[in-house]
């Protein structure tokens, strides 16, 4: 008797595979992440529930996944635009910086009316960024500097400066490493809850512009061709150089508007650590809706009810918040794994005369 | 002059986790795996180590156990991204979250902990050198191995045979397949070993530097590693020298006031003062490290061409055997 392992590549992915991956990721992740509930004697039934049903069933809890969401679709956005066009963009967390800084800036020393003054503010967060965005996209296109690289080294650069200026230049009054509170003016209105504001609205507007300029413009077209078959757009007359700057620069405007939106709509004045990494979470977001900017928005709803029900769970049943990231990592892992069992056929065979020389088709295979 | 030598002592200690967590990861790199988990294997090779030397009261097998987490971290890596072929981009820096959440779950029963840690070795006679006496021959072993294990790397990946076969999988693993190299198997040691020595400059952060766990106390220092391997185009005696740039600019922020006076005395000229000021902030200090990498990549690809940069040709590319 003897064990044989072939690995071929598929040819086509089956439709429930193409479907089912996503959701069984996520079932295998909170599966696994019930082990760190169990070590510290939770009832991971109890805290799957909470998270899942507790945050869903009310308006607070509605709130706070929707306004959770809102960064992390916006820097998810940031990561799938570039994403499509070929490149990784990692510095989703710095333009988010950037756009806070820049927008906290403007709402604390000018003075306007309220109608005014929140577009510009969210507007002028978003150009910022998208210029300081477009750098690893300019240095990709101009002298093919690795973009992975210079986006994340560009994150650090900013969330240090951001230290930088809230102990000096921005720092409000008390001595805290903070802002003062933006004046009533440029904070965003709330609607039906003292915790929902109005910059959800985004999460529709962002997701159906989206779409339209992916699927249905020139530029969009472009951007998928490139990311597709770099070397046939080429040959098609398409210039990858003014895509590689635009995307960067689309991508980082989105994370610098999702950067005011959290300052404007959530906290009310920029502090050092704002934003709980979710630039690098929206890594996790373009991956897991990588088929599409709706599939992004599910995603970013999905992570959103994770982050508030962990948020949840840590005060009713003293789970430590870091879960959230295990289960958002493992999600991940898993996700990279299925994209392994989507690409290649396992045929485990059981036989009693193997091929003398019959190669498996991976080392370690077997 | 007090500033220099005390800046220096600390640029030494400093040094050490830079130093191991980017001689691990040009280790790894070399081989054509790029592994952004360094943050997160640094924090598991901290948690580890402390908990393993406070529960078996030896630094040396808590240092061990340290060292331990961060092979099992990049175990994950070397599988997901040699074997399954994943992105090893998402994979490391889903790696380096997954470091974070766990170290922050598991380390909350050892926050607010103290260990003595390793222990000052003074070597009698060196150590008594003005200004770099102290610095250098007055350190923990941890410090002292650091420097041992540059040559050691160096000699290892540049003068053996298994070097040069790291060398050739990550230039070309075809090549090197057809000339017999087991390529996977190489990448697999190699990805282990930049987990073991990331975890090293953890559980040395924990058990020499700090003497205790703290939340995220790694605090960047992972990728500085990362950019530090780049600054230094995968070339070991420059990871050296840069170690010491990035950890003594570390240092110098440290004093700064003392710093900003002392250039000040020197450049005595109104109106650079304010620039000085600014460029001396310990927190705009903090930014050069990652500007210089940026630069540096800058300068070498200006011309656009990727050879000058050093980086191993395969990098990023998982191997993947042709079927016949």
């Amino acid at each position: 008797m003897s064990l044989s392992v072939d690995l071929q590549s598929r040819e086509t992915v089956p439709r429930w595979l193409a479907y089912g991956a996503p959701l069984l990721t996520i079932l295998a992740a909170l599966v696994v992440a019930s082990i760190p509930l169990l070590w510290i004697g939770v009832n991971p039934i109890l805290a799957y529930d909470e998270i899942f049903f507790g945050t869903t069933t009310n308006l607070g809890g509605i709130a706070d996944i929707l306004t959770t969401a809102v960064p992390l679709f916006l820097a998810g956005l940031a990561v799938y635009i570039p994403l499509k066009a070929g490149l990784w963009n990692i510095g989703a967390e710095g333009q988010l910086y950037v756009g806070a800084i820049v927008g906290t800036y403007i709402a604390l020393n000018v003075g306007l009316p309220t109608y005014i003054l929140l577009p510009v503010m969210v507007l002028a967060a978003g150009v910022a960024a998208s210029v300081y965005g477009a750098v690893p996209g300019y240095l990709r296109a101009e002298y093919n500097v690795n973009e992975i690289i210079s986006s994340l080294m560009l994150t650090f650069t900013a969330t240090t400066f951001a230290g930088y200026l809230l102990r000096g230049p921005m720092q409000g009054r008390g001595g805290q490493t903070a802002t003062n509170r933006l004046p009533e003016a440029a904070q965003l209105p709330t609607v039906l809850h003292p915790r929902l504001h109005v910059g959800v609205v985004v999460l529709l507007v962002v997701a159906v512009l989206g779409y339209l300029l992916l699927s249905r413009t020139r530029i969009g077209y472009e951007i998928t061709f490139i990311g597709s078959n770099p070397e046939a757009a080429k040959q098609a007359g398409i210039s990858s150089y003014k895509i590689y700057i635009l995307v960067f620069l689309g991508g980082g405007f989105l994370a610098g508007l999702a950067g005011m939106i959290e300052i404007a709509g959530v906290h009310g004045r920029l502090f050092e650590s704002f934003s709980p990494g979710y630039g690098f979470t929206a890594i996790a977001v373009a991956l897991l809706g990588r088929n599409g900017v709706f599939r992004v928005l599910l995603a970013a709803l999905f992570f959103g009810i994770l982050t508030a029900g962990g948020t949840t769970i840590a005060i009713t049943q003293d789970v430590p918040n870091a879960l959230i990231d295990v289960i958002v990592a493992l999600t991940i892992l898993f996700l990279l794994t299925a994209e392994f069992v989507k690409e290649y056929r396992l045929d485990v065979e059981f036989g009693s005369d193997p091929e003398p020389d019959a190669e498996p088709g991976v080392e370690g295979s077997a | 002059m007090s500033i220099i030598a005390g800046t220096l002592e600390s640029t030494v200690r400093l040094a050490t986790p830079l130093l191991l967590a980017a001689m691990g990861e040009v280790i790894a790199e070399r081989s054509g795996v790029l592994n952004l988990g360094v943050e997160g294997m640094m924090l598991a090779g901290a948690l580890a180590g402390f908990a393993g030397a406070v529960t078996t009261g030896s630094l040396w097998i808590g240092f061990g156990i340290g060292m331990i987490a961060g092979i099992l971290l990049a175990l994950l890596h070397a599988f997901l991204c040699i074997t399954l072929k994943a992105d090893q981009v998402i994979s490391g820096i889903m790696l380096t979250l997954l470091g974070i959440g766990l170290t922050t779950y598991f380390g909350r029963p050892w926050v607010g902990q103290n260990i003595d840690g390793f222990a000052t070795l003074t070597i009698p006679g060196l150590s008594e050198i003005p200004v770099i006496g102290q610095a250098f021959f007055s350190v923990t072993a941890l410090d002292y191995l650091g420097l041992l294990l540059v040559p050691v790397v160096w000699y290892f990946l540049f003068r053996t045979n298994i070097g040069a076969e790291i060398t050739a999988v990550g230039e070309d693993p075809e090549t090197a397949d057809t000339a017999g190299v087991p390529v996977f198997r190489i990448q697999y040691a190699c990805v282990l070993l930049g987990g073991a020595l990331a975890g090293a400059a953890g559980a040395q952060l924990s058990l020499a530097f700090t003497n205790f766990w703290g939340v995220e106390m790694v605090a960047g220092r992972g990728w500085i590693a990362v950019a530090l391997v780049i600054f230094a185009q995968w070339q070991i005696w420059r990871v050296l020298a840069g170690a010491y740039l990035f950890a003594g600019i570390d240092a110098l922020s440290f004093r700064s006031g003392a710093v900003r006076d002392a250039v000040l005395d020197i450049l005595d000229f109104a109106v650079l003062e304010s620039t000085i000021e600014f460029l001396l902030n310990p927190q705009v200090m903090n930014t050069y490290p990652y500007i210089m990498t940026i630069v540096v990549l800058w300068y070498v690809m200006r011309r656009g061409n990727l050879n000058e940069l050093g980086a191993p040709s395969s990098l990023l590319q998982a191997y993947s055997r042709e079927q016949d």
